[in-house]
């Protein structure tokens, strides 16, 4: 049946993309002052963190929202907004790695983006290398937008402050005032000053890619059938479910794959993969932002690594890293004895880009006072 | 202290003497109002933030209280019942299977007709991992003589646990009291709360005076003594009943008295939007009745006349303020986060109440079960489909089919 009313169309709404740990403090700080400043402003307004994102977990791609309502209309948020159709009216990329990464929900950074979205990146990378990576892995179709870089933590420590200023000023869903204002509430007053400077030294810019552009939406085939034989769930039709939602290339793919009720076996069961082959549905890449790179002319084949690799990532009979399981932990690279593993960021390896904004672990370590 | 002043700055214009607080951190600071004096905790999502709420006041020193932090939900709910029964004031709250293995303690705490106040986070019962939002974890102690209520908003959650203070601690109910939220929808969404101030709050809520606590001070007494059936079975039954029945007086004047001594003001059982003409009605508890009422408010606009009803109490359940709020409604539609496997019809916990509420009434309308079950979020899309649906039904007189599964894949939308 059609339905006449949408939930979402008085709604402004802005995603929050970081990696647990590393960026939960930050993101916490980032979306609450913006529903704040939106509330000091007169208007109805929201954040949340969806809570299965294990923010206590590193690396793990999280999310936050913030959401504004004005005129005030009275429903209840999605925990799970499911990045399909057009909602999100602005995206706040923390960590920079997600833009070549897959999102919390295993989305594309675009998934759910309204066509005139506000993207701001916490980044080193110029404007021109974002929309290229924007249109090779993004899915961004047809986005005509504003997009803002900048080096967060070249402002502040907490780079919930400066993204705050670079997203207000591209978006004008709150004002400055407003955001200085909710600074004074809630008792960080003293970063006026750097939230007046990022704002003035910004400059959003504006971005016009069609989907003839964006490679993703080219290299796409025709997505997969699953067939469910006889009305009723067999191994084989339950595996073609698994195998498109694992090939999905966008959220709304992975849904689409998604099976009916006939189609689960009885008792919570999944199968896993046969002898020799991939997990096809689990793979766990996207906790990854530092790849280890091995020197084979210093390995001496000891198989430490592949001992202590916690996801079992790493072959035993030869030392090669399956990189669709690494979550680029590091733990590799520390016992190896002849310092033959080394960790670079996944910018480097995967697309030969440089970027500086990058933090570890050790980092947000000192950053929460450890 | 220079810092806790820093970060919990009070502006005191009208307008703005409100907090963006999630769900958990104003049912936090209800405590703190409460000034209650022992905590149970035990984490487990969505209740969590409860607790860390709570342990961040206590090390600020905002307040004073025991903190016990537990090894399981089972001890957890054990500290707290003992506690209560020693005399304190006592606070917990759990989710999900956490109720599930606190169970004993938990319908012992209300046979002993210990005033303890729970908070409990809906989440659905484990299929491993599943977070999403079901009440099956709450409606499992629905006959054991806990006091049950949903809170539609961080501001009820608020308000909610303070009065649920006031009622269980009534001479009349001595009954231990759940105050639902709806998990993530209600628990970890932020929205503007205006907190009462402590003296008004101090003015509703005076220090708990405990009838018989466990302290020589007030003579011999034993707490949950093993008794004969024979002898004495069926009279305890009676007086855990007898206060249930107690309880409806104590929350109708709890609520006068909170909008006496705080000014906001709430209606006790059901909170009825647009029932005055309505032919259709949806009713339903929680966080959800906000998006009904947004369909419903879209749906009046283009002549259709529906209401929609949310109950705040399911233990009492309102049968009286929801019997007559249906006299004149043609068909009614349940909106329900439960399931009741092989109940009658195979329908959900809400719906059978609210069927066996109204067998005996002149309002018996059509009635139309939609179980949003396993913590697939509805969409306010859902809410409209269920009310063309009540509406075709009523017009034909009879409802094709009357227990739906709006969210299942293939079946719904």
């Amino acid at each position: 049946m059609k339905t006449l009313i949408s939930k979402y169309d008085q709604l402004n709404w802005v995603i929050i993309h970081g990696r647990g740990v590393l960026n939960t403090g930050h993101g916490s700080t980032l979306t609450h002052t913006l529903a704040t400043a939106a509330m000091l402003s007169g208007r109805e307004s929201y954040y949340y963190m969806r809570y299965d994102d294990s923010p206590e977990r590193d690396n793990i791609p999280m999310i936050f929202y913030t959401v504004i309502g004005n005129p005030r209309i009275e429903i209840t948020l999605h925990e799970e907004v499911e990045p399909v159709g057009e909602i999100f009216n602005a995206i706040v990329v923390m960590e920079p790695t997600i833009l070549i990464s897959q999102t919390s929900q295993r989305a594309l950074l675009f998934d759910g983006a309204k066509k005139d979205a506000v993207l701001v990146v916490n980044t080193s990378l110029s404007p021109k290398e974002v929309i290229g990576l924007v249109k090779k892995r993004c899915l961004a179709q047809n986005w005509s937008g504003k997009l803002v870089t900048l080096r967060a933590r070249g402002y502040d420590a907490n780079i919930a402050f400066p993204l705050l200023a670079a997203l207000t000023k591209a978006w004008k869903v709150v004002s400055l005032d407003d955001l200085v204002n909710a600074l004074d509430f809630s008792g960080a007053s003293s970063k006026a000053g750097v939230v007046r400077k990022v704002y003035s030294e910004v400059e959003p810019v504006d971005v016009r890619i069609s989907a003839a552009e964006a490679q993703m939406t080219r290299a796409r085939k025709s997505r997969q059938t699953c067939t469910l034989k006889k009305g009723k769930w067999d191994l084989n039709s339950y595996r073609s479910y698994q195998k498109a939602a694992a090939k999905a290339l966008s959220y709304a793919e992975r849904i689409s794959a998604m099976p009916s009720w006939q189609a689960l076996p009885p008792g919570l069961i999944e199968f896993g993969p046969l002898p020799g082959e991939k997990n096809v549905g689990f793979t766990t890449s996207f906790a990854r932002y530092l790849r280890p790179m091995v020197n084979k002319t210093k390995c001496t084949d000891c198989k430490l690594c592949s001992l202590y690799c916690p996801d079992g990532a790493i072959n035993f009979d030869r030392v090669e890293v399956d990189l669709d399981y690494c979550k680029g932990c590091g733990i590799c690279a520390r016992v190896c004895p002849s310092k033959a593993i080394s960790m670079t960021t996944e910018f480097l390896a995967a697309e030969g880009l440089s970027e500086k904004e990058i933090v570890t672990v050790e980092d947000s370590l000192v950053e929460y006072g450890y | 202290m220079s810092k806790l002043k820093a970060t919990s700055k009070t502006v005191t214009t009208a307008l703005h003497k409100k907090y963006m607080w999630t769900g958990t951190r104003a049912i936090a600071e209800a405590v703190k109002l409460a000034d209650v004096d022992v905590i149970a905790a035990y984490p487990i999502r969505p209740y969590t933030g409860v607790m860390n709420s709570l342990a961040k006041m206590l090390a600020n020193g905002e307040f004073v209280a025991e903190i016990i932090v537990a090894d399981s939900e089972h001890s957890q709910f054990e500290i707290a019942k003992h506690a209560s029964a020693v005399g304190a004031r006592t606070f917990v709250g759990s989710s999900g299977v956490g109720l599930a293995y606190a169970a004993e303690p938990i319908i012992v705490t209300a046979l002993g007709q210990l005033p303890v106040v729970a908070i409990a986070g809906c989440r659905a019962l484990d299929d491993p991992g599943n977070f999403g939002m079901e009440w099956n974890d709450v409606l499992t102690f629905r006959d054991h003589g806990w006091l049950m209520c949903w809170a539609r908003d961080p501001q009820e959650a608020l308000d909610m646990t303070l009065v649920a203070y006031r009622v269980s601690e009534d001479r009349r109910v001595l009954l231990p009291h759940f105050v639902a939220v709806d998990g993530a929808a209600v628990t970890h969404v932020s929205t503007p709360v205006e907190p009462p101030s402590k003296d008004d709050v101090a003015k509703f809520l005076p220090a708990y005076k405990p009838l018989y606590p466990l302290d020589p001070a007030y003579g011999p007494v034993t707490k949950a003594q093993h008794i004969a059936p024979s002898l004495i079975g069926p009279e305890l039954r009676k007086v855990v009943d007898n206060s249930m029945a107690k309880a409806e007086e104590a929350i109708q004047e709890a609520w006068e008295a909170y909008s006496r001594f705080v000014g906001r003001e709430y209606p006790p059982f059901i909170e009825s939007k647009f029932m005055e003409d309505a032919e259709i009605a949806l009713v339903t508890m929680g966080a959800y009745a906000k998006d009904a009422t947004h369909v419903a408010a879209r749906l009046l606009e283009q002549g259709v006349k529906v209401g929609v009803m949310r109950l705040r109490y399911f233990r009492p359940f309102p049968k009286k303020e929801l019997v007559e709020a249906l006299s004149r409604v043609k068909a009614l539609g349940v909106i329900d986060f439960s399931y009741s496997f092989g109940s009658a019809d195979a329908s959900s916990v809400l719906f059978n109440e609210v069927r066996s509420a109204l067998y005996e009434s002149g309002s018996r309308p059509l009635l139309m079960d939609f179980m949003f079950v396993g913590g697939r979020e509805p969409s306010v899309g859902h809410f409209e489909q269920a009310v063309r649906l009540l509406q075709r039904s009523a017009e034909k007189g009879k409802a094709e089919k009357h227990v739906l599964w709006p969210t299942l894949r293939s079946e719904g939308s």
